[in-house]
């Protein structure tokens, strides 16, 4: 049974909370248990978390505003990424406003007598805009994180003489959504602010190029794409084959030079690159776009291709995480 | 040579291949100071130093690349990972839509699924219309000499769609299969070409093109040209840009693309017209426009309207306007009409006569006009204009129905109150 996180009252200084010792030694002071909920979501082990989250409230073993709201948020992810939406939406709704005084540090003066603010967790606000949106309520989480777009930049005047205040929050303005002409406002008000990050401008060029404007595209960098979108396919699979040689783990360059092999009529020579690199990198490899194309090959290379993706399936069902999509595989 | 539909060694595979598109996906990843404290945390300066590296040293795991777990699938390693723009490329999912002026692209691939070589395999590929069929690949000449058990030959087939509505990819293979049999393998595909754009034209001596996509998708509008006839010149009219894009240094890589939104998304374009000043422009062709576009990853398409004709009327030379007539007019009484002529050309004209003619209608009228015969006005210079008044008299009038067999008003429009002496019409005014 989960409790309801306004019910708790704040337990005595403990040990662990004194200010006076090292908050900050492990995971385990920010919250019970930590490190191994952190274990289970690098594993990919999604499933063991709404358990592990469920037995930890049912067992009260969630003290502090901190462990409801830090715990409340891996469900929230967990359940989200198993695409359990009902779920996540019934445990958004238990959260009460994120604004209110049970959410900040002040209002526990015992546990925490120096700290001042929200004690919510930044992803815990993205999530509750973004799930009305991977669940299929378009406007409504379209509506909440343009009220996140306005809360953001007030937190970033607040937080003006703070260095790292401000990485924090630049980097949580990135997170908006599939808009490509709000994106691309966004990144320009970035950019014009100074932002001229390498990766932040390459990823402005893919915008451009997927709308069609590769003209636009060719100032930022990125040599290989911009072969293949002038139809150039043998040098960007040269240009690609070098990103592998400088980083044999770059799954991007690997999938997309596959892909222009194919566009180089050498279909066999496509589905190799990729069955090997599932072989080499799992970890990276395995990536549901990757198998995507991987068995859109398949189903032009053999006439009885459903063999060859269930082998495929099978495979990725013993090796994959807990949130690996496995409509991928097209059967 | 054995046409039945029996058991087939070989098989077509097809699939489109128009250009890859960027997978898209917001992705479910934190960064781990937005997952395990509270946001404002940082705001404690002793939080502010502790934390970070602590995070770094057993969550983020920077420099560990032994790592084997899935990190990278919940944790952003950059903060624009959180596009959900990860660079990787997808091959089309499904046939899509394809329309005019868009290049039809395929892979095909033919398979040898039985356990037998087959040979001597002559493969044909041809587009088949409403009107034509269009040869794409014949290996007649040099046929593929053997395919073996498991075998596949592949081939990459374009055509540029030209015609609307109903299209099939003939495939064909001739070949010898294991059994020594010439065997016939025809295969078809199908598919429809639709109209991508509406374009409405609206034309005095502007030129409005309204573009309406009625694609699926958005449209980016790489090149919309209006061609003029000869007889004319056009300008593209464009509204001022906003200051605020006149920030040079996202100008450099932002220049704000022209997209038309999917399922009826429409874009005007204003062009100026203007007829070079020969004599002989009384053909009322303005000129044709010429469309591009670019859908995923820069896939052009292109159209070119028909002929856009003008309205009959073509741009006047000079035009007389009435711009003020008294209220009230009194029978018989003289009143003041005001005029405008304008000349329209960019050269002078003139000099002018002006005069009021009556319409060509023979019915009888029982008020009349008349006036000034005619008054002269001086030439005009290039696109100038004159104001000026004539006085003019309404009456009533009898037609009188004169002895004679013919009754003959001359109608001539140079001298409309001329009245042949032996035919007379007496006029008679009342008050």
């Amino acid at each position: 049974m989960d409790s309801d996180t306004r019910d708790f009252q704040p337990e005595p200084v403990s040990l662990s909370a004194d200010p006076l010792s090292s908050q900050f030694a492990s995971l385990n002071d920010l919250a019970h248990e930590l490190a191994s909920l952190q274990d289970l979501a690098n594993r990919g082990s999604w499933h063991s978390i709404p358990y592990k989250v469920r037995r930890a409230r049912s067992h009260y073993l969630l003290n502090t505003p901190h462990d409801h709201l830090i715990y409340l948020a891996y469900n929230v992810l967990g359940l989200a990424k198993l695409r359990r939406f009902k779920d996540v939406i019934t445990e958004l709704d238990s959260v009460d406003d994120f604004d209110c005084h049970h959410y900040r540090y002040e209002t526990y003066l015992k546990i925490n007598p120096n700290r001042s603010g929200s004690v919510v967790p930044f992803s815990l606000r993205w999530l509750h805009a973004l799930i009305p949106i991977k669940s299929g309520n378009y406007q409504e989480g379209l509506d909440r994180f343009y009220t996140l777009l306005d809360f953001v930049p007030g937190k970033l005047k607040e937080k003006q003489d703070h260095d790292i205040l401000i990485k924090m929050w630049r980097k949580r303005e990135h997170l908006g959504n599939k808009e490509f002409g709000v994106c691309l406002d966004l990144s320009k008000d970035l950019v014009s602010r100074g932002n001229l990050d390498p990766v932040l401008l390459s990823k402005l060029g893919y915008i451009q190029m997927q709308i069609g404007d590769f003209g636009g595209g060719k100032v930022n960098r990125n040599k290989a794409l911009v072969y293949l979108v002038g139809k150039d396919y043998v040098s960007a699979v040269r240009e690609y084959e070098e990103c592998i040689e400088r980083d044999p783990m770059d799954v991007v360059a690997i999938n997309n030079k596959a892909l222009c092999l194919m566009y180089l009529r050498a279909l066999s020579d496509s589905i190799k690159v990729l069955e090997n690199s599932l072989e080499r990198v799992p970890i990276v490899a395995l990536n549901e776009t990757l198998v995507v194309n991987l068995c859109s090959m398949y189903e032009l290379a053999y006439v009885k291709h459903s063999d060859i993706k269930r082998t495929l399936s099978n495979w990725i069902a013993r090796v994959a995480p807990d949130d690996f999509d496995s409509s991928s595989t097209r059967i | 040579m054995s046409t039945t539909q029996g058991t087939h060694s070989l098989a077509f595979r097809v699939m489109r291949l128009c250009r890859p598109s960027f997978h898209v996906e917001a992705p479910l990843r934190v960064d781990p100071s937005d997952l395990i404290v509270g946001e404002d945390i940082f705001d404690d300066p002793i939080a502010a130093s502790r934390l970070p590296p602590l995070i770094d040293a057993h969550v983020t795991k920077l420099t560990d690349t032994s790592d084997l777990t899935y990190r990278t699938r919940f944790l952003l390693q950059h903060p624009s990972d959180s596009f959900g723009l990860t660079g990787l490329l997808v091959l089309p999912q499904a046939f899509g839509a394809i329309y005019l002026g868009e290049t039809f692209c395929s892979y095909i691939s033919i398979n040898n699924s039985s356990n037998f070589e087959v040979r001597d395999v002559t493969i044909k590929a041809e587009i088949q219309t409403e009107r034509q069929r269009i040869l794409l690949l014949d290996t007649s000449k040099s046929p593929v000499e053997s395919i073996r058990a498991g075998g596949r030959y592949d081939f990459i087939v374009e055509h540029d769609v030209k015609e609307l509505g109903a299209h099939t990819l003939v495939c064909t293979a001739v070949y010898n299969d294991g059994d020594g049999d010439r065997k016939y393998l025809p295969q078809f595909f199908k598919f429809i070409v639709a109209n991508p754009l509406s374009v409405r034209t609206k034309e005095t001596t502007y030129l409005e093109a309204c573009i309406e996509n009625h694609t699926k998708i958005n449209l980016y509008m790489d090149q919309v040209e209006f061609e003029p006839a000869q007889h004319c010149s056009a300008n593209i009219v464009k509204a001022d840009e906003h200051k605020s894009e006149k920030d040079s240094l996202s100008r450099e890589i932002f220049k704000p693309p022209v997209l038309i939104r999917s399922g009826g998304g429409i874009h005007n374009y204003l062009y100026q017209l203007r007829s070079s000043s020969n004599g002989s422009a009384q053909s009322n062709i303005l000129g044709k426009l010429q469309i591009t576009w670019r859908t995923n990853l820069g896939e052009p398409g292109r159209l070119q309207t028909q002929q856009i004709l003008g309205t009959p009327v073509t741009h006047k030379e000079i035009e007389l306007c009435v711009m003020e007539v008294p209220s009230v007019i009194n029978l018989d009484k003289p009143f003041s009409v005001h005029l405008n002529l304008k000349n329209h050309t960019e050269r002078e004209l003139g000099p002018f006569e002006v005069w009021l003619s009556q319409n060509d209608s023979l019915d009888e009228k029982a008020v009349m006009i008349n006036g000034l015969q005619t008054m002269e006005l001086p030439q005009l210079k290039a696109f100038g204009a004159t104001d000026f008044h004539l006085e003019m008299n309404f009456f009533f009038c009898l037609l009188a129905i004169s002895h004679s067999s013919s009754m003959e008003m001359k109608k001539s429009s140079i001298r409309p109150f001329s009245i042949p002496a032996e035919n007379m019409l007496q006029s008679f005014a009342f008050d």
